[in-house]
C-alpha cells in the first residue's frame, strides 16, 4: 500500500516541469561558483577545498532550503486546490502514508539535486585540471547534507500542508535560514535542522566532524524527521480538512 | 482607485502584514547582530555608512524573495479560486486590473521599505552612534531600494500571472536573490543586465579602499543607473501588461 501512495504522488508530478526548478540552483551555484573561483586562483590554492567553499557557500547555506521550501510547497500544491484534500483523505489509505509518501518523494527529488550537484562539482574539478580524484570527503558532505536536507523537508512539508498559501511557507523558510545560520554561529548548531545542513555538508569548515559530533549529527536529523512526521501525522489524523 | 483599493481589500485575511513584519524582524535583527559584532572586534566601524551598507547587503537576500512571495499571493489568489473570468465581466480593462495589482504589490512593498528605514535609525540608535540619524543618505536608500523593488515586482508580476503555477514565479526569485548575492563578483557591464544588483548599486554607501584598508565611501552613481532600473521596470511591466492582457482565460 506504502508502495502505491508512493506511485501516486510520483504520478502527480507527471508533466510538472518541476526538474527544471531542481536543476537550476545546483548548476547557478556551479557556474558563480567557478567563475568566483577562477577569478580568485591566486587566492584559493587549495584545489577542491577551496573550490567546494566557492560553490557551497550561497547554495547549501542560503538557496538548498528555499529549493526544499518550493519542492514540498509544489508537492501539496494539487491537494489545496479543488478540495483534493477531501479526495485524499477519503481514500481508503492509511493517513500515515499519505505524509510518508510525500516525504518519500522530497528525499528523491532532493537526492537527485544533491546528486546533480555532486556530478557538476567533479566535473567543474576535472576541468579546473585538479584530477579525476575528487576528495575523500565528497560523499559525507552530499550524504550528510541530503539527510539535513530530508529533516527540512519534514518541516516544510508541515507548514506546506497546513497553510494553503503556496508562498508563506517558503517566506517562513528564509528567515528559518537565518535562525540557522543565527544557531550555527553561536555554535548550537546540531539543534536546528537548517544549521545541520551547513554542518553536514561543510559549507563554513571543511574539517572532518568528530565521530561524538557526528553520532550527534545523524541522531538530531533522525530525530526530527521522525518527530515533525508524527506531528504531521497526528495533525492529518485529527485536524478537519480545510481545502 | 477603485480597483487598487479593491486589490488591497481582497488581501484581508492573508497575513502579509505578518509575512513582512516576519522578514523586516529576521532582516534587522541580524543586520543587529552582525552590525554589533563587526563594532566589537572593530571600533571604527561604529557609524551610519556601516549599518546603511550592510542593510543594502541583505536587501539583496530578502527583498527578491519577499517580493515574490507578496506578488505571488496578490496573483495566486484568482487563480485558485478561479476567478479570472468573474474578473474579466467586470466593465474594468485588462490593463487597470494588471495596474491595480501592481500598485497594491508596491505598495505593500513600499510601506515594507519605510518600516526598514525607520528600523535602520533604531538600530543606529541603539548602537549609540555619535553623528545624527543621516536622513538624506536613508532617503537616497529607501529610493534606491524602492526603484530595484518596483522594477523586480513587475517581472514578478508578469511570471506569476502568466504562469499559473507558482513554483516557477517563487524559483525566479529565489533566483534574483542568488544573482543579487553574487552579483558583485560579476565585471561591471555585465552586472548592469542584472536588476537584483541594482539594491547594492543604488545603495548611497559602498566599499572604498583607503590606504589599503577597507573603508567606507559615498556611492556617486549619477542618473544613468536609476534610469536603466526605471527602463528595465517599465520593459517589464509593459511586455507583462500587453502578454497578460491578450492571455486566454
Amino acid at each position: 500500500m506504502l508502495i502505491r501512495c508512493i506511485g501516486a504522488e510520483w504520478l502527480k508530478l507527471r508533466r510538472s516541469r518541476l526538474w527544471l526548478i531542481l536543476v537550476s540552483l545546483p548548476a547557478f551555484s556551479m557556474m558563480i561558483g567557478c567563475a568566483n573561483f577562477a577569478n580568485n586562483l591566486g587566492v584559493l590554492q587549495n584545489e577542491w577545498y577551496s573550490l567546494w567553499t566557492q560553490v557551497s557557500l550561497f547554495y547549501g547555506e542560503f538557496f538548498l532550503p528555499i529549493l526544499i521550501a518550493i519542492c514540498c510547497a509544489y508537492l501539496c500544491r494539487l491537494e489545496h486546490l479543488n478540495k483534493n484534500w477531501h479526495l485524499l483523505l477519503t481514500a481508503p489509505v492509511p493517513v500515515a502514508y499519505t505524509f510518508i509518501a510525500k516525504l518519500t518523494i522530497t528525499a528523491v527529488l532532493l537526492g537527485f539535486v544533491q546528486g546533480m550537484f555532486a556530478l557538476l562539482f567533479i566535473g567543474a574539478g576535472v576541468a579546473f585540471g585538479f584530477g579525476y580524484e575528487p576528495p575523500a570527503e565528497l560523499a559525507g558532505w552530499i550524504v550528510r547534507g541530503w539527510f539535513a536536507a530530508v529533516a527540512i523537508g519534514a518541516v516544510q512539508l508541515l507548514l506546506s500542508m497546513r497553510m494553503q498559501s503556496f508562498a508563506a511557507p517558503i517566506g517562513i523558510g528564509l528567515c528559518a535560514v537565518f535562525v540557522g545560520f543565527g544557531l550555527y554561529v553561536a555554535k548550537l548548531g546540531l539543534l536546528f535542522p537548517h544549521s545541520l545542513l551547513t554542518l553536514g555538508m561543510g559549507v563554513l569548515d571543511q574539517q572532518a566532524l568528530p565521530a561524538a559530533k557526528l553520532g550527534l549529527f545523524y541522531a538530531m536529523t533522525s530525530a526530527y524527521i521522525i518527530l515533525v512526521s508524527a506531528l504531521a501525522i497526528r495533525r492529518l489524523r485529527t485536524a478537519d480538512a480545510a481545502a | 482607485m477603485n480597483a487598487l483599493w479593491l486589490e488591497l481589500y481582497k488581501l484581508r485575511r492573508k497575513r502579509l502584514a505578518l509575512m513582512i513584519a516576519l522578514f523586516l524582524a529576521v532582516e534587522l535583527a541580524w543586520a543587529y547582530m552582525s552590525l554589533s559584532m563587526s563594532i566589537a572586534r572593530n571600533p571604527d566601524n561604529a557609524g551610519w555608512p556601516a549599518a546603511l551598507l550592510l542593510v543594502a547587503s541583505m536587501n539583496r537576500l530578502f527583498l527578491p524573495i519577499l517580493s515574490a512571495v507578496i506578488v505571488s499571493r496578490i496573483c495566486d489568489m484568482e487563480h485558485k479560486g478561479q476567478t479570472w473570468k468573474l474578473l474579466m465581466a467586470a466593465s474594468v480593462r485588462r490593463s487597470r486590473i494588471y495596474a491595480a495589482k501592481y500598485a497594491a504589490a508596491c505598495l505593500l512593498l513600499a510601506s515594507a521599505v519605510a518600516l526598514q528605514t525607520a528600523g535602520i535609525a533604531a538600530i543606529g540608535l541603539a548602537s549609540g552612534f555619535r553623528e545624527a540619524v543621516p536622513l538624506m543618505l536613508l532617503i537616497r536608500l529607501a529610493a534606491g531600494t524602492l526603484l530595484t523593488t518596483a522594477a523586480v515586482v513587475a517581472l514578478q508580476q508578469w511570471v506569476s500571472l502568466a504562469v499559473k503555477n507558482q513554483a516557477f514565479s517563487l524559483a525566479l526569485g529565489m533566483l534574483g536573490s542568488f544573482v543579487g548575492l553574487t552579483a558583485m563578483l560579476f565585471p561591471a557591464p555585465v552586472r548592469l543586465w542584472f536588476i537584483w544588483s541594482y539594491y547594492m548599486d543604488l545603495s548611497p554607501v559602498t566599499y572604498g579602499y583607503a590606504s589599503g584598508a577597507l573603508s567606507y565611501a559615498h556611492n556617486e552613481f549619477g542618473f544613468q543607473l536609476p534610469l536603466l532600473a526605471l527602463a528595465m521596470g517599465a520593459a517589464a511591466y509593459i511586455a507583462g501588461c500587453v502578454h497578460v492582457s491578450r492571455q486566454e482565460i
